[in-house]
């Protein structure tokens, strides 16, 4: 390269030179390095000589810059002893068996979920309380310095109550989920888990990694969408961001467990109760997963069409976490990342939520108003009008959802806590018409309906495409139509509900 | 019922069908409009092919190729001569310079976009001609720049023909039909023609891969038989004309005593040799990239519970692989087992 540029300049400066006009001012130094040639004429020159390339010249650069780095390495870099991979590949053998991969990894996701849900409780009861004490306060204050109900109703049961319920639900168990998965991840595990997984995946056309975004959206689906960076196919990280809404994150949890717990554990001795809950829940998450790798399929077979690419997984050696950065990568990176996001989406909502339960035409709110006219479109799918009111405002967050719901059951002016189960299961069943086919339908369609207006932003941030992140939403929302609607219409054809 | 619904519906309806730019009457013209020029690229990308051959068709031969009626294909002749694309000489369809420029730039376009689709949005070689087809006639010539650029200046496309340059020169395709190659004489499999496509579905179900050495070890009216060295491949002599094959040069050779990566036994110590020359774009940049280069040491050190994919330990790091990629880097197993 060198010589081949010194031999262009030697030539052009003797035809600087023969030029009669330059040959006048050749002992201008100043000139004759302006005659250098034009980046045009260097890019003309580049694509004269490619042509003379071989095919392999490429392979040859890569091989010649790891023989250079080698070089470098052998001269700068000493061993002392050798490492050994010993501990490792015992490490590896064990987590990528046959008989234990698999137990393995469902117990660890097991343990995380429990651990999360279970941890969660009591910083979330704590946020609450201190959040909705404020809000009490100040709503007090408001009524005494005498400002319009409607004022202290829309700032602090409006948009204070939605911020403060997003805030308590979803900021302990993000706090605990984070830093535990990214424990796995800076040990090494986590690409063991794309390496055991891979098999299903390259079935689905798509990639061994989206197992490691699929475990980030247990956590948040918006982390999920950004995590799908490590997939460097196009094609592939598509698949995988777009099915990604399929595992329920941490906002739908309480509505899963809630329904576990009111309709499927109560009919166990409640001695199990806890443990169907979360068995109901962990039925869930499979199907949730099952519908990840059927879409991931049909994307693969359709829209997205091509063969399941180049998969190369690198599988690092198992370090010791290192605590500071785990806190740092999990709090500040992504819990903190997330939360912002669902708070500038949570304000709105609450406002809204407020302003539909509030305003009233006739004998009923203007809440009550959409949720009768949605009523026959909820039977179809075997929810109800109210459920489906429900997620159209809580697009924002999933975490407002069962309080929406219950505010317009119960006809209050503000998103409501829930009542002891007991209560609930009456408020529920007696009062509103829930059956069973409604809580199984509400847990499938808390599982495969569109995503929460957080992670469609980040879906069109990431993709940078307003039709894949329309997609996403269509895809979702259409799968848990038909699910829903196809469950109903069976089971009321036979006769169960 | 509101007397204004019938209104409003009119309104709409109207609305739908003449708004400028997005109503159906200016997106139907358009439609046509393109369907138009791609029925006349069509018909340009045939002539040119035969001109190549060496013949000039006739308007009964296009109308055959591309499907139409006669009547069709004369207003589409009469068009093209409109266009100054192409002259009928006699019964003879010639192109024009004009003409042979376009066709040109459609191929081009159809084969830097079969590169793509197979390198970087791989694509199975199955469906790559008629994704591209569906794509030949949406570029410019810049933007067809742009693309070469961003591919790294290819010079033939998946099938190995030869994509030709922005200023019309095409490469001559090098390679003889398998049918006029003698027996037992080591070759080169330079070029699979993809039309038509069940004949190239064939080539591919059979196994054969562009730049492959085989030999021929049998030609009978029934069938050809090839051989790679390790397994044998048999098609029909109408498939076998598709398949074109030049003389091995000696760089070429196949390394005798390389295996594919994916045949290594566990914990075996090899050095890589290359990458099959069939992967290009993309993969062959990861590979590259995670340090498979020609030299390297590589051992199986870990396989999943179904035996795909593998991780292997190259400089240093264990690099998880899939058996079919794996299957594409060939390697000399180390002839002493001394890191045991």
């Amino acid at each position: 390269m060198n010589r081949d540029g010194r031999w262009q300049k030697g030539k052009d400066v003797r035809a600087i030179r023969s030029h009669p006009e330059i040959s006048r001012e050749k002992r201008n130094k100043h000139v004759m390095q302006k005659q250098q040639p034009t980046p045009e004429d260097v890019i003309a020159k580049a694509a004269e000589l490619r042509g003379t390339l071989s095919s392999g010249f490429r392979d040859e650069i890569v091989k010649s810059l790891y023989s250079e780095a080698e070089r470098i390495a052998r001269r700068a870099v000493k061993h002392i002893g050798e490492r050994r991979y010993d501990l490792d590949q015992k490490i590896d053998r064990l987590v990528t068996s046959p008989i234990f991969g698999l137990p393995i990894m469902l117990l660890l996701l097991a343990a995380i979920i429990w651990v999360t849900v279970i941890g969660a409780n009591v910083p979330s009861d704590l946020i609450a309380r201190a959040l909705f004490w404020v809000e009490e306060q100040a709503a007090g204050l408001f009524d005494a310095w005498g400002l319009p109900w409607w004022v202290t109703g829309f700032v602090w049961h409006g948009v204070w109550r939605g911020l403060a319920w997003v805030v308590s639900v979803m900021l302990p168990p993000m706090a605990i989920f984070f830093p535990m998965f990214t424990i796995l991840e800076d040990l090494g595990y986590l690409p063991r888990v794309a390496f055991n997984l891979d098999f299903l995946f390259k079935k689905a056309g798509a990639h061994g990694k989206q197992a490691l975004t699929m475990a980030m959206g247990f956590g948040c689906n918006a982390a999920g969408v950004v995590a799908t960076r490590v997939i460097d196919s196009p094609r592939e990280r598509l698949i995988a961001i777009l099915t990604n809404n399929f595992v329920p994150c941490n906002g739908r949890f309480p509505t899963l467990i809630m329904l576990g717990t009111v309709f499927v554990a109560a009919a166990f001795p409640p001695a199990f109760a806890s443990f169907v809950a979360a068995g109901s829940v962990v039925a869930v998450v499979v199907i949730g997963v099952g519908f990840t790798f059927l879409m991931s399929w049909l994307l693969s077979r359709t829209i997205l069409k091509g063969e399941a690419s180049a998969f190369t997984l690198e599988l690092p050696p198992y370090r010791r976490p290192n605590i500071l950065r785990i806190l740092y990568t999990s709090l500040i990176d992504r819990t903190l990342f997330v939360l912002w996001r669902a708070i500038q989406t949570a304000a709105p909502a609450g406002a809204v939520i407020w302003i539909l339960a509030n305003i009233h035409l006739g004998d009923a709110s203007l809440a009550q108003h959409i949720a009768d006219f949605l009523d026959p479109f909820g039977y179809l799918l075997g929810l109800d009008g109210v459920i489906l009111l429900a997620y159209i405002i809580a697009i924002p967050a999933n975490e407002i959802v069962v309080p929406t719901m219950l505010m317009v059951y119960m006809g209050t002016g503000m998103m409501t806590d829930l009542p002891a189960l007991s209560e609930l299961k009456t408020l529920l069943v007696d009062i509103h018409g829930w059956t069973m086919l409604t809580a199984v339908n509400l847990m499938l369609f808390a599982l495969l309906h569109n995503p929460c207006a957080t992670a469609i932003l980040t879906i069109y941030k990431e993709t940078n495409s307003k039709k894949w992140a329309a997609l996403s939403v269509v895809i979702t929302l259409g799968t848990a139509f038909l699910v829903t609607f196809l469950t109903a219409t069976v089971a009321r054809l036979l006769g169960w509900a | 019922m509101n007397p204004f619904w019938p209104v409003i519906s009119l309104v709409f309806l109207a609305l739908l069908v003449f708004l400028p730019r997005y109503g159906l009457r200016v997106r139907l013209a358009r439609w046509r409009e393109q369907q138009r020029r791609e029925q006349v690229e069509d018909a340009l990308k045939y002539l040119l092919d035969r001109e190549q051959e060496g013949s000039h068709p006739t308007p009964e031969a296009l109308s055959g190729a591309l499907g139409l009626s006669r009547a069709a294909t004369f207003r589409l002749l009469t068009r093209m001569e409109g266009q100054g694309l192409i002259e009928t000489r006699g019964h003879a369809i010639h192109l024009t310079a004009e003409g042979e420029r376009w066709a040109l730039h459609i191929v081009r376009a159809h084969r830097l976009w079969e590169r793509y689709l197979a390198d970087e949005a791989r694509m199975p070689l199955g469906k790559v001609h008629s994704e591209a087809h569906r794509r030949e006639h949406h570029l410019t010539p810049d933007e067809l720049d742009e693309l070469e650029a961003a591919l790294g200046h290819p010079s033939h496309d998946p099938h190995g023909d030869p994509i030709p340059a922005r200023d019309g020169t095409l490469p001559h395709a090098e390679g003889t039909p398998l049918t006029t190659w003698p027996t037992d004489r080591p070759a080169r499999i330079v070029h699979l023609e993809d039309e038509p496509p069940l004949a190239y579905q064939q080539i591919l179900a059979v196994g054969l891969r562009l730049g492959q050495t085989v030999r021929l070890l049998e030609k009978t009216p029934q069938r050809y038989t090839l051989s790679d060295g390790e397994r044998e491949y048999l098609l029909a002599p109408a498939v076998a004309a598709n398949v074109h094959v030049a003389p091995v040069a000696d760089e070429e050779h196949p390394p005798t005593d390389a295996i594919p990566l994916s045949e290594l036994p566990h914990g075996r110590e090899a050095e890589v040799v290359t990458v099959d020359r069939a992967v290009q774009g993309f993969t062959r940049r990861r590979f590259l990239d995670l340090g498979l280069t020609p030299g390297a040491r590589v051992t199986p050190e870990l396989a999943n519970f179904f035996g795909d994919p593998r991780a292997y330990r190259v400089r240093g790091t264990l690099i998880a692989l899939r058996n079919e990629q794996a299957a594409r880097i060939w390697v000399r197993p180390a002839t002493t087992d001394d890191h045991r």
